[in-house]
This record gives structure tokens, C-alpha cells and sequence, in this order.
């Protein structure tokens, strides 16, 4: 058996991973803060070390430090298990992405866009159990919210990322970014890029539709009973949800890795893959600080009414276009 | 160590020997008419016991059986119309030389009519003496529920036929009703209803909280088949410590109680123990978002009272300050209306904000305060403008059209924003009125009506400004209402700075403001008055007067009582929040959860001045 290649390389690469998005998302929060201010004509955290670039440390050690406090009324085991598997799905959809010529991040998984589709599906539990389990008025609401939105934007998400999968014409998304695309295709990938960033704001729960936890209607929504590192974790959740999805939006729309010389040195491609995603990540704060929130049942009739039909017409073309161009 | 709990006595200010034989007074009777007194006289004969004016408003004196019947027609007869019951309060005249046999209560309400620009004060004695009852006025208004309970609690008079008769303001086990006159100021005994013996404190600390069922305390009414959930008082966009009972079923709200009191810290009560001139710095802090409006509600009432004439400057001055606190107080809303509707991230909260900014910076130059201002006073204002005020103002009058154009375009065409608001919390034309609502409310539903305009006060009339009026009378059309009248208070003060005139800045009429420092020195006589009025404060006639403003949030009024000694007999105060926040149930029922949240918005209330 192959020990070096199928377990001492794929472990060290899960935690090189591990680390990276921890950090990721640690800075994440501090980005959000910064260009939140910025956007809001104030400066954002800039007290703790340069430029507050000790923000995060900080945060971390006060979660770490809190009082942790079960609430007796809560369903114990569901209430503990619930925010790690808030977390858990966001970080295994890393594995499938490519981060560099032929080169996944963890393993290349040959149905790389069902692993997507699978583990997003997963994700809604977390947050499901975190409500259910709080045996709370507003807990339940927002989990109730939270069901609905995902599983309803998951529908359109999955339409979109199938006619993606179409014109590819191959399940892995290592092969996705390899293959060269012809310039008609990127075009038509970019027009649907708009509304699968929708879904995937409402699929991360992000503001605008961050209704399961809409702080001015339901006080925190599903993590309203949450405190301390408990509910430290489901910020990670959200946060490296949002890098992970920027991951998937990078390679399905604007190639990954790839990068002028991206190809001949390898080491460009990370770093492209990074800016990219980091560019993404920009505009999620940006919408956050400009657009208004929709109302639950609007979002919902916006799917249904709108999203829907538009993503399978959108799959019904991308079909015909693979058949006859392709 | 317990807490010292005695009652304080303040001898100056409580000493019956100061006070001028002949004081306290009772209010004399209206004299002289006018058509609608007399209209009324003539229908009812008898039952008024007296009509005419009193201190420049309409009176009626009428019998407590005949009560809602005079209400009745005074709102439905076609000659009359008073179509909106603006206030309802009680007086105690325990202390006042009434004579044996006459009624110790009497209930005071204030209508208004709208369409015919007329304002009439409706009073009638109450039945059982210490025990005091009467006819509910709800049959006639709707909007007489609110002020009756309040009344109801603080003063003790219960309200026959009235639909809803808890207490609102105080706490349930609370002992008495504290306006009445032979409760004193300070040192109760407080009946809380949590206490360190409580066995909920004995885990304190600990990891895990127990959290023991309590028989839920469901207002009357509600169905636990429901969701019931508790939305505050502790809760992110109730804009304060206000709680409300929503009955839920699903996301549609079924019924809402709001429970209010939270912060009640007794004005009113306060208000009777301070000289007139002391009470300004509590105005302040009601609706701490316009200190200014609430300053001037005040001081034009006791200067109505006293009959002082306020110099043109200090008018002049007291427009501009009016209309900057109308403005920030708009802003203010904008930016939590926005928060609240859209979500933290929104950048507007922190745009509005900004400029906010630059109206407390204006309000710091002219009188060191931001928030607690207590500019204006009685017979002018406190101190005169200062030399860089104009040039600020003027740039601030330039750039400001500007900024509100932005957040315009940030919203008022945004598809989210118009979906959030448009259709949700109507209210019809006459729902508004026959709930006493004011401010923009009136105005979002198609009420033509300002008080700036239609019964001006401080020289409104010399100015030249529209009131947007919208029809729809939902979210989006008070909205619209607000935005315009940002611009119009703007208009209104560049009119204003460019008619400030020259001179006084507060009267010199002794009896009432301070003789400057310099005069002190050299003429006995300013020494006396000086010393007259630190000490004593002035008198004002017996009589008493109903004056309401138009404040950023709705119509402010002020009912003073005067027993002819230097402080307040009665004072009562018609917060427009407490008034408006009335329509959250109406307005919410059938809407989404979501839709409470930006109702409270729309409506604008602070709690400081819901609770008082």
C-alpha cells in the first residue's frame, strides 16, 4: 500500500488547510470589520496592534475565556454537536478544489460537483439542530427560517452548478479549471454568475438574507442561547462558509488557478486562487453594506418565482449549447 | 446597609408661609364664547355647566352622565367636527380651596378638530369622591384608550366602559396611584417583584442556568394554541426598554400587547414639585432625540400662561433651533428605520449619523450641550447666538439638500426598500384620526395638518414651507412624509437666517428672566427681582392652558395647572411616541413578524417619552 501518497501527504495537506482557512477566517472577520468601516465612514477596530492586526488573537481569547453556559432547558447533546456541524461541511468542501495545475487541495475526487451539492446539503443541518435544540421561540423561528431558505436556494444553486457541469462535461473540478473553455462559454458562464451569487449569499446565510439570524427581528435567530466559544463557532462557520464559497465561485467562474504563467510555475497558481477569492469576499462585504434586506416570505417568493424558473431555462440552453457547439 | 429611604423635604421650596395669602387658587370659569361653545350650550342646556374661553382656548364645563353624549356630537355634528380626541387627563384638587361637597377629580380631555382648525378642552367632574369614576370617552373616540389607562393608573380614576382597564405605566402590585396628591415624592417603598430571596439567584454563576417553567403571564385575549413570544424588553429594535406580547401564528402576527412603564420615571410628578422654571431640564430627557421641541412645548405653554412677550430674536432663534432638532431627530429615525428594515451593515445608519453630527456640533456652540440642550427658556432663550453660529449654519443649510438626496437615492427608488415598506402598517384617514395619532402618522394617511401651519406658534406664520402629505398611509408614505420634511425645515431656516433680526435675545420683562450680571451692581431693584426668582421662582396667574407643538415625532403638548404659586399644581404631558406606538396593534395585525419591527420604525417612538 501507497502509505506516503493516499496518508502522509493528504494529512499534511488537510492541515496546512486546517490552518490556512483558521487564519483565513480569523482575518476574515477583521477584513469584514475594516471595509465595513470604511464603507460606514469610520475606522474599524485599530486599537489592539498595528492597524488592529491583533483583533482576531483577541476575539479569540475572550471566546476562549467566557463563561460557558448551558442553559438547562436545551436538548444537551444536540445543543453541543450542533455548531460543530455548522462548521464541519464548510471546511470539507475544500478537498475537491483545485489550488494549483492538476492539483486539489485535498484529493481529487472524480465527482467533484456532487461533492459540492452533497456536503452544501449537510450544511443546512447545523444550524437546523442549533434552533431545534435551543428550545427557544426565536431559535426556532430562525431555524425555521434558515430550513426553508436553504433548501429552497439550493435548487436554483444546483440548476446552475448541473448546466455548469454540462458544458464541462466532466464531474471533477480539477478537469474543470485544466480543460480550456472556449471564449462563447465564459461569457455565458459570467451572465449566470449574478444570480448564483444570490443563492449562494442565501445559501450561506449572508447579509442580505441573513434571515435565520436577522438580530432585529429575532434577537440572534439560531444562535440566540449560544455564548462563548460555542458561539464562536458558528461565526467560523459563517465565515469560512463564505471563503469556501468565494473557493467554488473562483473555479466554477473565473478559472481557479489560472493566471498569466500560472501553468509553467506552479506556485502562481495559490496565489491567484487567493486574490481571486479574495476579490470575492470584497464584494460579499460590499453587498452587506449596501443593500437592504429583504422580507422572509419575499426572499422565498424571489426563489420560487423567479430564481427557479430562471435557473432551468438557464440549464435547458446551457444543455443545447453543449449538444450543438461543443 | 439599607438604603436611606425618608422622604426629603426641600424647605424652600415647600415652606407654606412664602406663598402670597390667596394661593392655592382655583382656575376661574371660562368666560366670554365662541360659536362652538355656544353651539354647544344651546344643544345641551343644563348639562354644560359652564363654556367660553379660558386663557385663549375653547372650554366646556359639562355634567360627568352627559359626558360622551357631548363628545359624541361635538364629533359628529356637521357644525363641529371635532374629528380626534388628542388627549385625556385627570386633576386632583386635593389641595385646592374647592369647598366641601365638590368633586375632588375631574377628567380633562382636549379634541381637536382638524378640518375646521378649532381646539377644545372638555372637562367634567368625577363621580365618588377619593374614589373617582366616569364615563369612558372611549365610546365616542378610540384613542381615548391609552390616555384613560394612563390616567387610570396614575391617578387613580377608573373609567366606566372602558374596554381595557390594567394598569400601563406602573407595575401591577404597585400600592397606589401616584399623581394623586397625598402620595408624596420619593421615599415609597418599592414593591419589587424580584428579590434577592428569590431561589432563581441561587445558581447564580454557575455553569449550567436552570430555567424553570413559570406560568406564562398572558395578557386577556391571547391563545397559547399560538406562538406567544416576548419581543423585548430587551430586544435589538424596540428602540428601547419596550416590551411586546406578539401572538404568533407561524410568521403572521395575530395580536400584539405592548407592555410600556419600563422606563417610567414620573415627570409629571417631578414637575409638581419643581418651580416652573426648573422643569425645562427635565423636558430634555423625555424625548431625548429633540430636546429642543420639547424645550419650546414647555416654555410657550408657561409663557401663554404668564403672558410674557418674547422678543423677536429670541423667536427667530427658537424656529431655527426647532427645525436643526426636527431635522436631526428625522435623521435619527432614518438611520434606526434603516437598521432596523435592512439590516447592521447598512451603510446609511452611519451617513445619517454623520450629519446628525453636524447639527450637535451646532447645538454644542450655542449652548454647550448636544443631547440635554435646555436652550430655550422661559422668556427667551439662554444665551445669545455665537459669532461663528451663522457661518456653520449657512454651510451646513448648503450641504445638507445634498446629503438627503443621497439617501434618497440610496432608498426611496430601491425595489428591496419599497417592498419592505410599501402596504405595510395602513392605516386609513379616519383610523388615524379616531386614534388621536399625530405627526406624520396624520400626515402619511392624508390629514392635511401642522401645528407649524394651521395654529402656528414662535412666528411659523411669517415663514413660507409646505407639508407633504401622502395618501397611502403606510410605511413608504410616512417615509416620503419624513424625507420632505427634512427639506421643508431646511427652507424654513434659511428664511429664518435671513430674517434673524437684531436685539434681545430674552425679555426684559423682570418678573420672569434674569436681570444681566452688570445690573446686579448697580440697581437694588435687580437685586430684588434677582433674588425673587432664584429663590422663589414666579408666579404664575391661576388658570389653566393645553399647548401642543409640532414635534419631530407628532404633536407635544403640555397641560399646566396653576394654583397661582410658583410651581406647577398639575402637569401633564401628551408625548406624541405614547400616542402613535397606540396603532402598533392595529397596524401589525396580519403582517409578518418582520413587519412589527419596521411598524415600531415607521411610527418613531422613544421611549423616554412613551414611559415619562
Amino acid at each position: 500500500m501507497d502509505w506516503l501518497n493516499l496518508v502522509v501527504f493528504p494529512v499534511i495537506r488537510i492541515v496546512v488547510l486546517f490552518v490556512v482557512l483558521l487564519t483565513g477566517f480569523a482575518y476574515l472577520t477583521l477584513l469584514e470589520r475594516k471595509l465595513l468601516g470604511r464603507f460606514q465612514v469610520r475606522y474599524g477596530p485599530n486599537r489592539a496592534g498595528k492597524f488592529g492586526l491583533m483583533q482576531p488573537l483577541a476575539d479569540a481569547v475572550k471566546a476562549l475565556f467566557k463563561e460557558e453556559i448551558i442553559p438547562n432547558h436545551v436538548d444537551k447533546p444536540i445543543y453541543v454537536i450542533a455548531p460543530a456541524l455548522a462548521l464541519v461541511p464548510a471546511l470539507l468542501i475544500w478537498a475537491v478544489i483545485p489550488i494549483a495545475s492538476g492539483m486539489p487541495a485535498v484529493a481529487d475526487v472524480s465527482i467533484g460537483f456532487l461533492w459540492i451539492l452533497a456536503i452544501a446539503g449537510v450544511e443546512g443541518y447545523g444550524i437546523i439542530l442549533a434552533g431545534w435544540s435551543s428550545n427557544n421561540n426565536y431559535s426556532l423561528l430562525g431555524a425555521l427560517r434558515s430550513s426553508a431558505q436553504m433548501v429552497s436556494y439550493e435548487l436554483p444553486m444546483g440548476m446552475f452548478l448541473v448546466s455548469i457541469l454540462i458544458l464541462a462535461g466532466d464531474f471533477s473540478l480539477v478537469n474543470l479549471v485544466d480543460n480550456a473553455r472556449p471564449w462563447w462559454e465564459w461569457i455565458w458562464l459570467w451572465l449566470a454568475f449574478p444570480f448564483f451569487f444570490i443563492c449562494i449569499l442565501a445559501e450561506t446565510n449572508r447579509s442580505p438574507f441573513d434571515l435565520p439570524e436577522t438580530e432585529n427581528e429575532l434577537v440572534a435567530g439560531f444562535q440566540t442561547e449560544y455564548g462563548g466559544m460555542k458561539f464562536a463557532l458558528f461565526m467560523m462557520a459563517e465565515y469560512t462558509n463564505m471563503i469556501t464559497t468565494s473557493a467554488i465561485m473562483a473555479t466554477l467562474f473565473f478559472g481557479g488557478w489560472r493566471g498569466p504563467f500560472a501553468e509553467e510555475i506552479v506556485w502562481l497558481g495559490p496565489i491567484y486562487l487567493l486574490a481571486k477569492i479574495f476579490i470575492l469576499l470584497c464584494l460579499f462585504i460590499w453587498v452587506r453594506a449596501s443593500v437592504s434586506r429583504p422580507r422572509y416570505d419575499q426572499l422565498m417568493t424571489f426563489c420560487w418565482q423567479f430564481l427557479l424558473p430562471l435557473s432551468i431555462g438557464y440549464m435547458v440552453i446551457s444543455a443545447l449549447l453543449a449538444v450543438f457547439l461543443k | 446597609m439599607p438604603l436611606n429611604t425618608s422622604p426629603r423635604v426641600r424647605p424652600y421650596e415647600t415652606l407654606p408661609s412664602l406663598n402670597v395669602p390667596g394661593i392655592p387658587a382655583v382656575a376661574p370659569m371660562p368666560s366670554g364664547e365662541s360659536a362652538d361653545t355656544t353651539r354647544v350650550a344651546e344643544r345641551f342646556g343644563g348639562d354644560v355647566l359652564a363654556a367660553g374661553m379660558h386663557n385663549g382656548n375653547q372650554v366646556l364645563y359639562v355634567k360627568p352622565e352627559k359626558l360622551v353624549e357631548v363628545a359624541q356630537f361635538l364629533k359628529s355634528d356637521p357644525q363641529l367636527r371635532y374629528e380626534s380626541l388628542i388627549d385625556v387627563t385627570g386633576l386632583d384638587r386635593k389641595e385646592l380651596p374647592i369647598g366641601a361637597g365638590a368633586a375632588r377629580f375631574q377628567s380633562v380631555a382636549q379634541l381637536r378638530s382638524y378640518s375646521r382648525k378649532q381646539h377644545i378642552t372638555l372637562v367634567a367632574d368625577c363621580a365618588g369622591g377619593d374614589k373617582p369614576s366616569i364615563p369612558s370617552l372611549t365610546a365616542a373616540y378610540q384613542g381615548a384608550e391609552w390616555p384613560e389607562r394612563e390616567c387610570a393608573d396614575l391617578m387613580g380614576i377608573s373609567y366606566t366602559g372602558h374596554p381595557d382597564p390594567r394598569r400601563i405605566l406602573m407595575p401591577k402590585q404597585w400600592p397606589n396611584h401616584p399623581l394623586q396628591k397625598h402620595i408624596p415624592v420619593g421615599g415609597e417603598e418599592v414593591p419589587f417583584s424580584l428579590t434577592w430571596d428569590d431561589p432563581e439567584f441561587e445558581t447564580l454563576g454557575t455553569q449550567i442556568l436552570p430555567a424553570l417553567s413559570h406560568a406564562p403571564d398572558m395578557p386577556p385575549g391571547m391563545n397559547r394554541e399560538n406562538m406567544v413570544i416576548n419581543m423585548g424588553p430587551h430586544h435589538p429594535s424596540t428602540h428601547g426598554v419596550l416590551r411586546l406580547v406578539v401572538e404568533l401564528d407561524g410568521e403572521r402576527v395575530v395580536s400584539i400587547d405592548p407592555d410600556l412603564g419600563y422606563l417610567h420615571s414620573g415627570f409629571e410628578k417631578t414637575g409638581e414639585t419643581k418651580r416652573y422654571k426648573d422643569f425645562v431640564y427635565y423636558t430634555d430627557r423625555m424625548d431625548y432625540l429633540s430636546g429642543m421641541n420639547n424645550n419650546l412645548a414647555y416654555v410657550l405653554t408657561v409663557e401663554h400662561m404668564l403672558g410674557v412677550e418674547i422678543p423677536e430674536r429670541a423667536q427667530v432663534i427658537r424656529v431655527i433651533m426647532g427645525e436643526l432638532q426636527r431635522i436631526s431627530s428625522h435623521l435619527f429615525w432614518l438611520s434606526t428605520h434603516v437598521l432596523d428594515v435592512s439590516g447592521t451593515g447598512m451603510s446609511l445608519l452611519m451617513y445619517a449619523t454623520r450629519e446628525r453630527e453636524r447639527i450637535l456640533d451646532l447645538f454644542e456652540m450655542v449652548c454647550g450641550a448636544r443631547l440635554t440642550v435646555s436652550y430655550i427658556r422661559v422668556g427667551g432663550v439662554w444665551a445669545d447666538l455665537p459669532e461663528a453660529f451663522l457661518t456653520h449654519l449657512q454651510d451646513f443649510v448648503r450641504v445638507m439638500p445634498g446629503k438627503i438626496d443621497d439617501y434618497e437615492r440610496m432608498l426611496t427608488d430601491q425595489a428591496v426598500w419599497q417592498e419592505r415598506l410599501q402596504g405595510i402598517g395602513v392605516l386609513s384617514r379616519e383610523q388615524v384620526m379616531e386614534m388621536g395619532l399625530t405627526g406624520p402618522m396624520l400626515r402619511g394617511s392624508g390629514v392635511d395638518w401642522d401645528l407649524r401651519r394651521d395654529m402656528p406658534y414662535s412666528g411659523y406664520e411669517n415663514y413660507d414651507f409646505k407639508v407633504p402629505v401622502q395618501t397611502d398611509g403606510d410605511g413608504f408614505a410616512r417615509y416620503l412624509v419624513r424625507m420632505e420634511e427634512m427639506r421643508q425645515s431646511l427652507r424654513i431656516i434659511s428664511q429664518a437666517i435671513a430674517n434673524l433680526p437684531d436685539g434681545i435675545y430674552k425679555t426684559d420683562n423682570r418678573k420672569v428672566s434674569l436681570p444681566p450680571r452688570a445690573e446686579l451692581d448697580l440697581s437694588m431693584e435687580s437685586l430684588i427681582h434677582h433674588f425673587k426668582l432664584m429663590t422663589e421662582g414666579f408666579h404664575v396667574n391661576p388658570g389653566f392652558y393645553y399647548h401642543g407643538v409640532e414635534s419631530s415625532k407628532g404633536e407635544l403638548g403640555f397641560y399646566l395647572y396653576s394654583d397661582g404659586s410658583p410651581r406647577p399644581y398639575r402637569l401633564h404631558i401628551h408625548g406624541p411616541s405614547y400616542n402613535n406606538l397606540y396603532a402598533i396593534n392595529t397596524m401589525s395585525r396580519g403582517e409578518m413578524l418582520s413587519d412589527i419591527v419596521t411598524n415600531i420604525g415607521s411610527i418613531d417612538i422613544v421611549l423616554g417619552e412613551v414611559d415619562r
